[in-house]
């Protein structure tokens, strides 16, 4: 809302300069936008929030500011001098669905004279943007920006049959606006149509034919009210808002539909001429909201923390307008019957905000105690920090992605659900639509931005949450997800150390639960026979899944650009967060020497690692202090084709003594003998 | 012998030369390493030529290629070794090494700007008792309008400025949560007061992406329900969160504002570098809420507000256009330490 300081200088004298004034609206709720010069007037941009239509004309911002500056306001009057026959006479009025418009009136101006406004006029809208068209457009335009009340203004020899008929727009109605584009309607819309056609869109802009023409001579001023609903449908879906659907989405104050009309005739009558005919057509009844709301007379300190004496209270509620009732109220309670203009008043709260926003929130001090209380991280922000900082250390940089992606990126797939992904309307940016079940794509497809620009790297991971399509609300898991260039190896040596770091023994052997396991899997995005899921053992739990680790597939890594190979991991920290890091009971190191030992295991090509280590462990009896893989070769004319010559180094020690030679002696031999027995392992010499 | 085992001699002696040589710090040791590694009878590199023999003819010319590596590896391991112990003897300086040389890179990643403010914010709170809370982005109407006062024929709730998905619960379409207050419903209809939470996290609005608005930001929420809780309260909260966050003595001033679920409802604004800086939305949590999640509005009032991280990001870190927070640039995101 744009204001002139010379148009408001007609119902309130101020004479604090424009920078005070902006700053004292801006402070009781009128926020400051711009200032500037227009001509030898000031245009000030002020941002009136929905609640306060009130504030969406010169008058009520007036009101604002006598208020804050204590100077009376000056509402001018709206007599205008009736003669000639009745407007009842000229038009009938009829509302055909009173709940898209409860009230609408009508007046009648012969014989007027449409020309050139004078320059004041001109330059007033000027000041608030609006270009000057004749002399009674510019009166309706001038009295909504003066009182908030939208009017319009018909050519009466265009309205055919002398009727006037609000009602529901036809499906696929047409209608040409002022704006000469025609518009195709529908029922959620208003019209006013005379008795064969629409000849406005209710509320939002007139239409092309019956408007004031230099031809004009006989004009019919509409005030009405029209439902909010109806107007925004209309405005928005036609694109084609306008100040008076703008105000009548914010229902204007209904004291102002006859005053505004009357004030119009009264203007036109001046700058036009013409004969104003008696009395004024309606139809249906005025919609006003009478309230009273009761206010305790220590409400307004219990809620700002500050004391204001009830003198200023009533001082202040009284130059808002508020009228104070002595009936029914007593010492503590006080009743207020709340102006027209203000329907945002309702409740008792909202008088406590009239006060303190005049008043002034500075005096509300700052300086109030509140008592301390112990807080804990929660174990999900224990496991997000611990798994970042792992990854941070690793070189990994944390990315954010968009959550909706496009239809490319989510046919790629996701290992979590096969459902097809949900979608939200309208799309966040274009063509994303869909709601992601991975985020791997997503962090390619930034992986492959940093390799276009020659980044450093593009080693990148996420946290965030994907969103699974469920029964009633979708399973939203917070995914850990990274790309990081490099094979299998690479990525699942991240993910153990993060399962490390949350307390989970990641190493895939046996050993006391929380632990992870991986097993050969298949996904989408995910090269075949280089990919695993991740599966979590909690005591007194089945194992589940809590990961996948793989290796992008060649189709996904041509289409991002990137260069192979290229490993990927998801963890569901929404698991993952369920394990508690309990303290466990620490193992002293021991103080006597280890053993080492190599030894060369020949396999079968399918047994896996993990099957021949659980063995190695099992049989070494709580003495094997470090297993590490050295190598793993094939030879078809040596070892035999099928089979695997894995190298192991191990070592062994004991809590309590220097292992001997024979006791050593005896945990290898166990050790062949177990990995023969569980494996079909061979030892080579 | 195979290739393969060949081949795992060969490296493990380079790396038993490589320690070896290094641990060298005198004519004596140096010596022992010489005679050790590169000794003419019975040095290890001797002994792997030998196993050199026993390899098979097809993979010999492979096996000797190792081999010849590794032997000119040794050769400089002992010249250098050999240089280093003579500069050391000729003078201390000699011996010095460029300090201004680089160290070994060690490449470290780096913590997204917004997650490092979101961390502080959330530190700062927790310091005033306030607790984390977490709850779902695809929302019902009921937690993302209708508790928190937002009426079914209200703008706000339009199409247009919603993200509404294609499914429902009953028949209304779920739609993408537009603030994180949602939280704060799920909270209040789960706990007891009094309740002192901040939630944070994504939220979705239509706008056009430019350098001030993106579609998607995140937001942290506080709210705090106690009995007796006052303006006064707010005021001060926020004046030590803005302390602690900007550093120094900072203070805190309220614009009236208008939003459904608070009354009074105010911007709020903080003091920073000699300026008022608009830092987010703050209010009187509005009794109609309180009621809607069956709390007494007699009994316990409360203050809610909310910051927008990509805003405070930005200012504090001078970007210029949010759209870099999310275009996931290393070369933007390594600037942040």
């Amino acid at each position: 809302m744009i204001v002139s300081t010379n148009w408001l200088s007609e119902y309130v004298r101020v004479t604090a300069p424009v920078e005070q004034v902006v700053e004292r609206l801006a402070l009781s709720g009128l926020n400051h936008e711009s200032t500037s010069t227009v001509g030898d007037d000031t245009a000030i941009e002020i941002e009136v929030t929905s609640n306060r239509p009130d504030c969406l004309g010169h008058i009520g911002v007036a009101r604002e500011l006598s208020v804050l500056f204590q100077r009376p306001l000056l509402i001018p009057n709206a007599r205008p001098l009736e003669a000639g026959g009745q407007a009842g006479e000229s038009v009938a009025v009829e509302i055909a669905d009173r709940g898209m418009c409860p009230f609408y009136s009508a007046r009648v101006i012969r014989g007027v004279r449409v020309g050139k406004s004078p320059s004041w006029l001109v330059s007033r809208l000027a000041t608030v943007g609006i270009a000057s068209v004749n002399n009674i457009v510019d009166i309706t335009n001038y009295v909504m920006l003066e009182c908030g009340q939208p009017l319009h203004a018909f050519d009466l020899s265009r309205v055919r049959g002398q009727a006037i008929v609000v009602r529901p727009a036809e499906a696929g109605e047409a209608f040409e606006a002022i704006n000469h584009r025609t518009y195709e309607l529908d029922p959620r819309m208003c019209v006013i149509a005379d008795a064969e056609r629409p000849i406005a869109l209710a509320g939002v802009m007139g239409g092309a034919d019956s408007e004031i023409s230099d031809a004009t001579v006989d004009v019919l001023i509409e005030s009405g009210q029209f439902a909010p609903l109806a107007v925004r449908t209309a405005a928005r879906s036609l694109v084609l808002a306008s100040g008076s659907s703008f105000r009548f989405e914010r229902s204007p104050d209904p004291a102002a539909v006859d005053w505004a009309s009357r004030r119009a005739a009264m203007l036109i009558l001046d700058l036009a001429g013409g004969t104003l005919e008696h009395g004024v057509a309606t139809a249906g009844e005025l919609a006003t909201h009478p309230a009273t709301v009761a206010l305790a007379v220590d409400r307004v300190s219990e809620v700002l923390g500050v004391e204001i004496p009830w003198e200023q209270q009533q001082a202040t509620l009284t130059a808002l307008g508020f009228t104070e009732q002595t009936e029914g109220a007593d010492d503590e309670i006080s009743l207020w019957h709340v102006p027209s203009w203000r329907r945002d008043v309702t409740r008792e709260i909202d008088l406590v905000e009239e006060v303190g926003r005049i008043v002034g929130y500075d005096l509300i001090p700052e300086d109030a105690t509140i008592s301390a209380r112990p807080v804990a991280d929660t174990r999900r922000q224990d496991v997000t920090r611990l798994a970042s900082d792992v990854l941070i250390a690793a070189g990994c940089c944390e990315a954010m992605t968009r959550s909706v992606v496009d239809e490319v990126l989510d046919l790629f797939g996701s290992p979590w659900s096969d459902k097809p992904s949900l979608t939200i309307s309208p799309p966040l940016v274009r063509g994303a639509d869909r709601l992601r079940r991975t985020l791997l794509p997503s962090l390619l497809e930034a992986r492959g931005h940093n390799l276009a620009v020659a980044a450093p790297h593009g080693d990148l991971f996420e946290i965030a949450r994907g969103y699974l399509p469920g029964a009633e609300l979708p399973v939203e898991p917070h995914f850990l997800s990274a790309v990081v260039g490099g094979e299998f190896e690479v990525g699942k040596g991240l993910v153990e150390a993060v399962l490390q770091r949350l307390g989970i023994n990641a190493s895939g052997l046996t050993g006391p639960p929380p632990r992870a396991s991986y097993r050969p899997a298949n996904h989408p995005l995910l090269a075949t026979g280089r990919t695993a899921d991740v599966m979590l053992s909690i005591a007194g739990r089945a194992a589940t899944r809590v990961g996948v680790i793989g290796e992008i597939e060649s189709a996904l890594i041509a289409h991002f650009n990137l260069v192979g190979p290229v490993v990927a991991f998801e963890l569901r920290i929404d698991t993952l967060d369920t394990v508690e890091d309990t303290d466990r009971a620490v193992v002293r190191p021991s103080d006597f020497p280890p053993v080492e030992r190599d030894l060369n295991l020949i396999v079968d090509e399918d047994v896996s690692w993990s099957s021949l280590a659980s063995a190695i462990d099992e049989a070494c009896g709580g003495l094997l202090d470090r297993l590490s893989l050295t190598q793993v070769w094939r030879d078809d004319g040596r070892i035999g084709p099928g089979r695997k010559s894995v190298v192991v180094s191990l070592s062994l020690r004991s809590q309590d003594a220097t292992l001997s030679g024979d006791e050593v002696k005896e945990v290898i031999n166990t050790i062949i003998e177990t990995c023969t027995r569980r494996c079909g392992a061979a030892l080579r010499a | 012998m195979d290739l393969e085992s060949f081949v795992l001699e060969v490296t493990r002696l380079r790396d038993e030369a490589e320690a070896a040589f290094r641990d060298v710090r005198d004519a004596a040791s140096l010596e022992e390493a010489r005679i050790a590694f590169a000794g003419a009878k019975s040095g290890r590199l001797k002994a792997v030529q030998k196993l050199l023999g026993g390899v098979g003819s097809t993979d010999r010319p492979q096996a000797g290629r190792a081999f010849n590596e590794v032997k000119q590896a040794i050769s400089a391991l002992l010249e250098a070794a050999q240089d280093r112990l003579a500069a050391a003897t000729a003078s201390p300086e000699a011996a010095a090494i460029d300090v201004t040389l680089p160290g070994r890179p060690l490449r470290l990643g780096r913590l997204h700007p917004i997650t490092r403010t979101i961390r502080e914010v959330q530190g700062i709170m927790a310091r005033l008792g306030f607790e984390c809370v977490d709850g779902p982005e695809v929302e019902d109407q009921w937690h993302n309008f209708e508790a928190l006062a937002i009426p079914p024929e209200h703008p706000a709730r339009d199409p247009l400025d919603n993200f509404y998905l294609n499914v429902a619960r009953g028949a209304d379409p779920l739609l993408l949560r537009s603030q994180t207050s949602t939280v704060q419903i799920r909270v209040m209809e789960a706990t007891k007061p009094p309740l002192r939470i901040v939630s944070l996290g994504r939220v979705y609005r239509p706008d056009t992406a430019d350098a001030t608005h993106y579609p998607m930001f995140h937001q942290v929420e506080g709210l705090l329900v106690e009995k007796g809780t006052t303006m006064a309260h707010l005021k001060s909260v926020l004046r030590l969160f803005a302390s602690s966050f900007l550093g120094g003595d900072v203070h805190v001033r309220f614009r009236p504002s208008f939003f459904p679920f608070t009354e009074p409802s105010v911007e709020v604004d903080m003091e920073w570098g000699g300026r008022w800086i608009e830092m987010g939305g703050a209010g009187m949590v509005d009794p109609a809420v309180l009621e809607a999640v069956g709390y007494n509005p007699d009994e316990v009032s409360g203050f809610a507000f909310g910051l927008g991280v990509e805003r405070i990001a930005a200012r504090r870190y001078g970007v210029a256009d949010i759209r870099d927070f999310y275009r996931n640039d290393v070369r933007f995101l390594e600037q942040f330490g």
